[in-house]
C-alpha cells in the first residue's frame, strides 16, 4: 500500500502542494484530477523523486521511502506527458538500456524482455523503428512498456491522454485498468474527463495544491449531487 | 606566374610540413575535444562553482589571441620550471584554445537535448555517468556536428601559428622555401593548395558523419 502523508511543496513563495495526503492499495487506480497548474504533476514528480517535498512523508507497505535509494529499488515507474523517449535509440533499445545498465541483464535477456513487452503492447513489429517513426499512441504504449520493464510496483502516468484522440484515450483507459488488474498501484494525473469516464478509480480533485474532494468514481457516477466540486469540474456545472 | 617546377621541387618539404600540421591538428583536436567536452558538461550540468570556472576559462581564452597563448605556453611556462619542446608547446596551446570554443559548442548541444529525457533516465535508475555518456552526449554531438566540423577546420588553419615559435609545420616550411627562392606566389600557392585539400577532406568527412548520424536529414 502506498501512503502519501501531508506532502507540502513550494516553488519560491508559490505553494504547489499543500498538505496532500492519500493512500492507494495494490491493484487500485488513483486519479489526480484538476486543471493545469494545480500540483498534480508535481505530486507525481515528488513520488518519483524528480522533485523533493519540503515536508511530509511517503510510505510504501508501512516503510518510509528513502529518496536516496528509490531509483535503485525501481519501485516507481513514470510515464511522462511528453513520453520522453530516448530519441536517438530505436524502440527496442529504449527498453533494453535500463535493463542492461541498471539491472545488469545481458543483451539477450534484455532483448527477450523487450520483445515480450513490445508484443504485449502491440509494438512487436516496431522493435527496430526509430522513435520519430511512431505515432502518438505507439509512443504512449512504448513509454508504458519502458517503465514496466524494470517491474515497478507503482506506476505514475502524467497526463497520459493529452496528445491522443478519443479512440486512443479509450485504449489508454483500458491499458490502465489492465495494469491495475495486474497488481500495479496506478496514479494518473489528468484533466481529461473522457479518460476518467473509462476508469474504475478513486478521484482526488485538486485545486491550488490541495485535494479538495475525493470519492470513488462509481460513487460519483451514482450520486453526483453529493460531490459538487467534482461535478463542476467534470461537467462544468454543479449537478 | 606559378613556377610549376619549383612547386614540384618544393613538394617533399611542404608535405613534411603538412605531416607536422596534421599531427598538431590531430593532437590539438584530441586535447580540445576531450577537455572541451568535459568543460561543456561542467558548464551545462555541473555545480555553480564549476560553471564559474568554465566561464572564466572561456572568457580568458576567447578574449586573447591564440598567438599570445602559444607564446605564453612556450615562454612563460619555463619561468615556472616547465620546459616543453616547441611542437608540444604549440599543440598544447592550440588544444587549450580549441577546448574553450568546443566547450561552448558542446554546451549548446547539451541544451538541445530535452530535459524530459534526462528525467526519464533518472526515473529508470540510470547513473549520472550513463545518462551523460549514453543519453546526452550522443544527441548533443549529433546536434552540433556542423559546428564541431567548423571548429576542426579552424584548428587546422590555426596550426600555422605554431610557426611563430619555430615549429616546422606547413606554413613554416613554405616560409623557409620562399626565403631561399624569393618566389612567394608559387610557394604559398602550394601551401594554400595543401591546406585546401586537407580542409576540404575534413569537410567531406564531417558531411559524411552528419549523414550517418542523422539518417532522417535531407541531403
Amino acid at each position: 500500500m502506498l501512503k502519501i502523508d501531508n506532502i507540502c511543496k513550494k516553488f519560491g513563495s508559490k505553494i504547489v502542494l499543500n498538505q496532500v495526503s492519500l493512500s492507494v492499495k495494490k491493484g487500485e487506480i488513483a486519479v489526480l484530477l484538476g486543471s493545469s497548474g494545480v500540483g498534480k504533476s508535481t505530486l507525481l514528480r515528488v513520488l518519483s523523486d524528480l522533485d523533493h517535498a519540503d515536508s511530509g512523508v511517503i510510505y510504501y507497505n508501512n516503510k518510509k521511502l528513502d529518496p536516496a535509494t528509490m531509483h535503485k529499488q525501481h519501485l516507481v515507474g513514470m510515464v511522462f506527458q511528453q513520453f520522453n523517449l530516448f530519441e536517438h535509440l530505436n524502440v527496442e533499445k529504449n527498453i533494453t538500456l535500463a535493463l542492461e545498465k541498471v539491472v545488469g541483464k545481458n543483451a539477450q535477456e534484455a532483448s527477450a524482455i523487450a520483445h515480450q513487452l513490445l508484443a504485449q503492447y502491440g509494438l512487436a513489429d516496431k522493435a527496430q523503428a526509430r522513435i520519430n517513426q511512431l505515432s502518438g499512441g505507439q509512443k504512449q504504449r512504448l513509454a508504458i512498456a519502458r517503465s514496466l520493464a524494470l517491474k515497478p510496483e507503482i506506476l505514475c502516468l502524467d497526463e497520459p491522454t493529452s496528445a491522443l484522440d478519443p479512440l486512443l484515450t479509450m485504449h489508454v483507459g483500458n491499458t490502465i485498468t489492465q495494469l491495475a488488474r495486474e497488481g500495479y498501484i496506478v496514479l494518473v494525473a489528468t484533466h481529461d474527463t473522457a479518460l476518467l469516464d473509462t476508469l474504475d478509480c478513486t478521484i482526488y480533485l485538486m485545486e491550488q495544491g490541495a485535494i479538495i474532494q475525493t470519492t470513488r468514481n462509481a460513487d460519483f457516477k451514482a450520486h453526483p449531487d453529493q460531490y459538487p466540486l467534482i461535478a463542476k469540474f467534470v461537467w462544468g456545472t454543479i449537478a | 606566374m606559378i613556377d610549376f617546377n619549383l612547386l614540384v621541387c618544393s613538394m617533399p618539404a611542404l608535405l613534411r610540413g603538412l605531416l607536422v600540421t596534421l599531427k598538431i591538428a590531430a593532437l590539438g583536436c584530441t586535447i580540445g575535444m576531450s577537455l572541451g567536452t568535459l568543460l561543456g558538461i561542467l558548464q551545462a550540468l555541473g555545480p555553480r562553482i564549476g560553471r564559474w570556472i568554465v566561464t572564466l576559462y572561456v572568457t580568458l581564452i576567447r578574449g586573447t589571441p591564440m598567438l599570445i597563448q602559444i607564446i605564453c605556453v612556450f615562454y612563460v611556462l619555463p619561468q615556472f620550471g616547465i620546459r616543453i619542446p616547441t611542437f608540444w608547446a604549440a599543440t598544447l596551446a592550440i588544444g587549450l584554445n580549441s577546448a574553450a570554443y568546443i566547450s561552448q559548442v558542446i554546451r549548446s548541444g547539451i541544451a538541445s537535448v530535452s530535459r524530459g529525457q534526462i528525467e526519464a533516465a533518472r526515473v529508470l535508475g540510470l547513473s549520472n555517468g550513463t545518462i551523460i555518456y549514453l543519453i546526452i552526449l550522443p544527441q548533443a554531438v549529433r546536434a552540433v556536428l556542423p559546428a564541431l566540423g567548423n571548429e576542426f577546420i579552424t584548428l587546422v588553419k590555426d596550426s600555422s601559428l605554431a610557426s611563430t615559435i619555430g615549429v616546422a609545420e606547413l606554413s613554416k616550411e613554405g616560409s623557409l622555401i620562399r626565403s631561399r627562392t624569393l618566389d612567394a606566389f608559387t610557394v604559398f600557392f602550394g601551401v594554400a593548395l595543401l591546406y585546401l585539400i586537407v580542409t576540404t577532406a575534413l569537410s567531406l568527412c564531417v558531411a559524411y558523419l552528419e549523414r550517418k548520424m542523422n539518417p532522417d536529414a535531407q541531403n
